[in-house]
């Protein structure tokens, strides 16, 4: 590309290079606000707490192998599974989904080069981080939860559960908490804002749309578990009675106020995996989504459902029957938006010319195990039948058929379709597909069993059974089949790895794909696009039209925006463009806030709350010193010269 | 800027070469080095600025958070018979909604301020916040020294209903200490003088009284039921 440069268009390249650089090394990667780097860490991060996920189930399935093991204490398989439930929601799906791929692939899809706030989007990273450590830190020294991830009241309530277990969840989750809605709401004002001219919200891509409902879901959703575990922490740590039935209170309430974010949460978690799934079909089937318009509202609409429905958690506690069946009729409605989209991936692909390459294959099995869970889900949503099993080995096989199966799988496959985008290199092919193909029999022979040995009477988070109950051979095939799977993860892992030195080396637009992030150079530069692109379809790259002209734009120097760090907003429907904002360079703000408030969740794991509200008032120094400064006078001078060195902004 | 997009003939669509016009256009903000200026670039401005749109994403989620606290109080005043329990007296009306009035009419120099801001008049904007800052400042001293009076005698370990009623108030009572805090950081920025960052701040900070005030009522209603 650069050979056929004039030399004024050179010039304004080599000029972006430098204003958009930041710092080396370490302290790069420590002060970075490239939404790329920030979306890597979270990759990198999620990928660890993955791993030490993925190890706490194999540990439980290693001591289910037969009955009667011995291999974990009742004590400890309480934690692990308790840990294993909170680390793949909050430590592992939602940051991989909005910290790792929204962050790396929004503002690329929309033809930006940042997040609408770039400091804040750092923040996100280093509280996730932060939230990540101090629940690790639980599990390190012997206290992590205990009483599951839903953690019900009065078991988790001080009376049963007096150490700091449980102190360690209701902390870390509101900890935890702050960064996924910092991140929420940077997706949203990120694509209503910077979408590239021409994007109107009937351009957007799908990906986009997706990421949309799950942010404000994110946004809406979580205040419900912050409440929730402040009134537990009072109850827990000041003797307050909220959960207490002796003193007026109610442990209903706590399951209420969990289940309101708690069933917002699944499809959190879900939304992402179908952005994912139409970002990767239209590439592979080579043609356009079938029922756009109806695909983009069903995601919007699954998400505002996702609020009316949280009672079919709570089937079996005893509600009033006109309650509980309206929460099942509500429930049932979800069919219909998940239905509009099942149907419209599989048209897509019957009526196109699939192509099954590794991404394709794990989106296909993601259809395939989301449609047998939501199955299951149909049966769970009727009262009599729930009834029967809830709290069983069924529900396991539920949740983990559209959690693992229909959200993972997608993950991983986006995993293997943007990864030469990423690295601009190709992955194995064939060890993609075997890795696929392990999985996926790994996932059907782990979880399927799970259904029968659910309806023969198996209750979860049991740490062994007697050998009477008939159970074995199952659960022996379940843990075969959960090695299986784990060698089909790892396969995944070496496969990307190897790749990354190994791999042949490919250019822009490998797949001949949809959306913007395709026209950029592979790895994008650190300002994605030299020039912003224009956009007139949803597939933007296939509008080979309007990607000659910036091509043009470019070769001719006319239009590049490259007077200084920034990027431009346009209206937030038509994509009218508005105007060009500054945006802040590289700060070291973002990563001694999240310190700052690490230090003051300890203080208040520890009950020291004089230390905590001095730490918080520390906090509020920090954000006053971080604003003194506008971001566009940081660094730039008009000569675009490199930014100065870090001393002269920490000083102000 | 905002004539740089043209409409194309019908069918045909818009022109969007506007690239090349962007070339030309510095970053709004970094351009209008005087209150005037600032003022007059923010005017132009067709879609709200992203610090309204964080701010307003924000109070999103600061309001389901009350909207949790006042369910969780009227949810267990319904599961029991007597709230509050016998022997707790009623909470008083006249106090807490006199108070709540001064601060619900903060939101006019708030509002005004914001105005000015846009305006790009730096001192009026300054003095309606400080103005705003001080009667809020007086209302969470008052606040604060009944809240912890009362909680001398109601106490919160006494009862569900003393746990929802001191975390309801203290929820509140946070939330206005942090828009003074807010006030004040504003008050330190425009040291610096009138921007188009710090218009969106002036904005963004009234933005957050007005729907913290809006809670407020919503807050004194709860807090007052049990004698209504």
């Amino acid at each position: 590309m650069g050979a056929a440069l004039a030399p004024p268009a050179r010039e304004q390249v080599a000029r972006l290079d430098r204003v958009w650089k930041e710092r080396t090394g370490l302290l790069g990667w420590l002060t970075t606000t490239d939404h790329k780097r920030i979306g890597l860490m979270y990759f990198f991060t999620t990928l660890a707490f993955f791993a030490a996920g993925g190890t706490e189930a194999l540990l439980m399935r290693t001591q289910l192998i037969g009955p009667n093991q011995k291999l974990l204490t009742p004590e400890a398989y309480d934690q692990l599974f308790t840990m294993h439930g909170i680390t793949m929601i909050f430590l592992v799906v939602i940051p991989m989904t909005t910290g790792a791929f929204g962050n790396y692939l929004i503002p690329l899809m929309i033809g930006a080069r940042d997040m609408a706030f770039p400091r804040m989007n750092a923040v996100s990273f280093w509280v996730f981080l932060g939230s990540g450590i101090f629940l690790y830190i639980a599990l390190a020294t012997g206290q992590a939860p205990n009483a599951g991830w839903f953690d019900y009241v009065p078991l988790a309530s001080k009376q049963y559960d007096p150490g700091l277990n449980i102190d360690f969840y209701g902390y870390g989750l509101i900890f935890n908490g702050i960064s996924s809605t910092a991140a929420a709401i940077n997706i949203v004002v990120t694509i209503f804002k910077l979408r590239a001219p021409g994007m109107s919200l009937n351009r957007m891509p799908l990906f986009c749309f997706a990421f949309l409902a799950a942010a404000f879901s994110l946004i809406f959703a979580l205040p419900s578990l912050t409440l929730a575990c402040l009134f537990l922490e009072l109850d827990r740590q000041l003797g307050f009675h909220f959960y207490d039935v002796a003193f007026g209170g109610d442990p209903l309430l706590w399951q209420n106020l969990f289940w309101i974010f708690g069933h917002p949460e699944v499809y959190i978690i879900i939304l992402p995996a179908f952005g994912i799934a139409t970002s990767i079909i239209p590439t592979f089937v080579h043609r356009r989504m079938v029922l756009f318009p109806l695909v983009a509202l069903a995601e919007l609409l699954v998400a505002f459902l996702g609020f009316g429905v949280w009672v079919h958690h709570m089937f079996a506690v005893g509600l009033a029957t006109e309650v509980t069946i309206y929460f099942a009729a509500a429930s049932m409605i979800i069919v219909i938006p998940s239905a509009i989209q099942i149907f419209s991936w599989i048209t897509t692909i019957l009526t196109g010319t699939p192509e099954f390459t590794t991404p394709l294959l794990w989106i296909i099995g993601f259809i395939v195990f989301f449609i047998a869970g939501g199955l299951s889900g149909i049966t769970l949503a009727a009262i009599p039948f729930d009834q029967q099993v809830n709290a069983s080995y069924y529900v396991v096989a539920h949740f983990h058929f559209v959690i693992f199966g229909g959200a993972v799988f997608p993950i991983l496959g986006g995993m293997y379709y943007w990864f030469p985008k990423v690295t601009g290199r190709m992955y194995h092919e064939r060890v993609g597909q075997l890795s696929f193909w392990l999985s996926f029999v790994g996932t059907w022979v782990t979880f399927f069993p799970m259904h029968i040995v659910g309806i023969d009477g198996m209750p979860r988070r049991i740490y062994t059974y007697v050998a009477s109950t008939g159970w074995g051979a199952l659960n022996a095939l379940e843990s075969i089949g959960a090695y299986v799977l784990a060698s089909g993860l790892l396969l995944v892992i070496v496969n990307l790895a190897v790749s990354l030195f190994k791999g042949e080396r490919v250019g822009a637009d490998p797949w001949e794909g949809d959306t913007l992030e395709w026209s950029t150079s592979s790895p994008p530069p650190a300002y994605n696009y030299a020039v912003i692109p224009t956009v007139t379809s949803a597939y933007p790259m296939w509008d080979e039209r309007d990607r000659r002209r910036d091509q043009e734009r470019l070769e001719g120097g006319r239009g590049v925006l490259a007077r200084g760090h920034e990027t431009p907003a346009s209206t937030v429907q038509d994509a009218e463009l508005d105007e060009v904002l500054g945006m802040p360079p590289y700060s070291m703000w973002p990563p001694l806030f999240a310190l700052v408030l690490f230090v003051g969740f300890v203080m208040l794991l520890l009950a020291h709350y004089l230390i905590a509200a001095g730490v918080a008032g520390a906090l509020a120094a920090v954000l006053l010193a971080w604003h003194a400064r506008e971001p566009h006078q940081a660094p730039l001078d008009s000569t675009g010269a490199a930014p100065p060195p870090l001393a002269r902004e920490a000083a102000s | 800027m905002s004539g740089a997009l043209p409409g194309g003939p019908a069918g045909e669509p818009a022109p969007l070469l506007a690239g090349e016009g962007l070339a030309l256009q510095p970053a709004r903000s970094a351009l209008a080095r005087s209150g005037e200026a600032a003022a007059r670039m923010a005017a132009e401005r067709k879609a709200q600025p992203s610090g309204i749109w964080g701010m307003a994403l924000f109070l999103c989620a600061e309001t389901m958070l009350f909207v949790g606290v006042i369910g969780s109080y009227f949810y267990l005043d319904f599961r029991v018979e007597h709230w509050p329990p016998v022997g707790v007296k009623l909470p008083e009306v006249l106090d807490p909604s006199v108070l709540t009035a001064v601060l619900v009419l903060t939101s006019v120099p708030m509002a005004l301020a914001a105005r000015r801001a846009r305006a790009g008049a730096l001192r009026a904007t300054v003095w309606l916040i400080a103005l705003a800052a001080f009667v809020q400042c007086g209302y969470l001293a008052f606040q604060l020294h009944q809240f912890v009076a009362e909680a001398h005698t109601l106490h919160p370990q006494a009862s569900a209903y003393a746990s929802a009623y001191f975390t309801l108030l203290g929820l509140h009572h946070a939330h206005v200490l942090l828009g003074i805090l807010f006030d004040l950081g504003l008050l330190f920025w425009l040291r610096t003088g009138l921007s188009d960052y710090r218009i969106t701040g002036v904005r963004a900070v009234a933005l957050y009284w007005h729907v913290i005030n809006v809670i407020a009522v919503a807050v004194l209603i709860t807090e007052i039921s049990p004698s209504l």
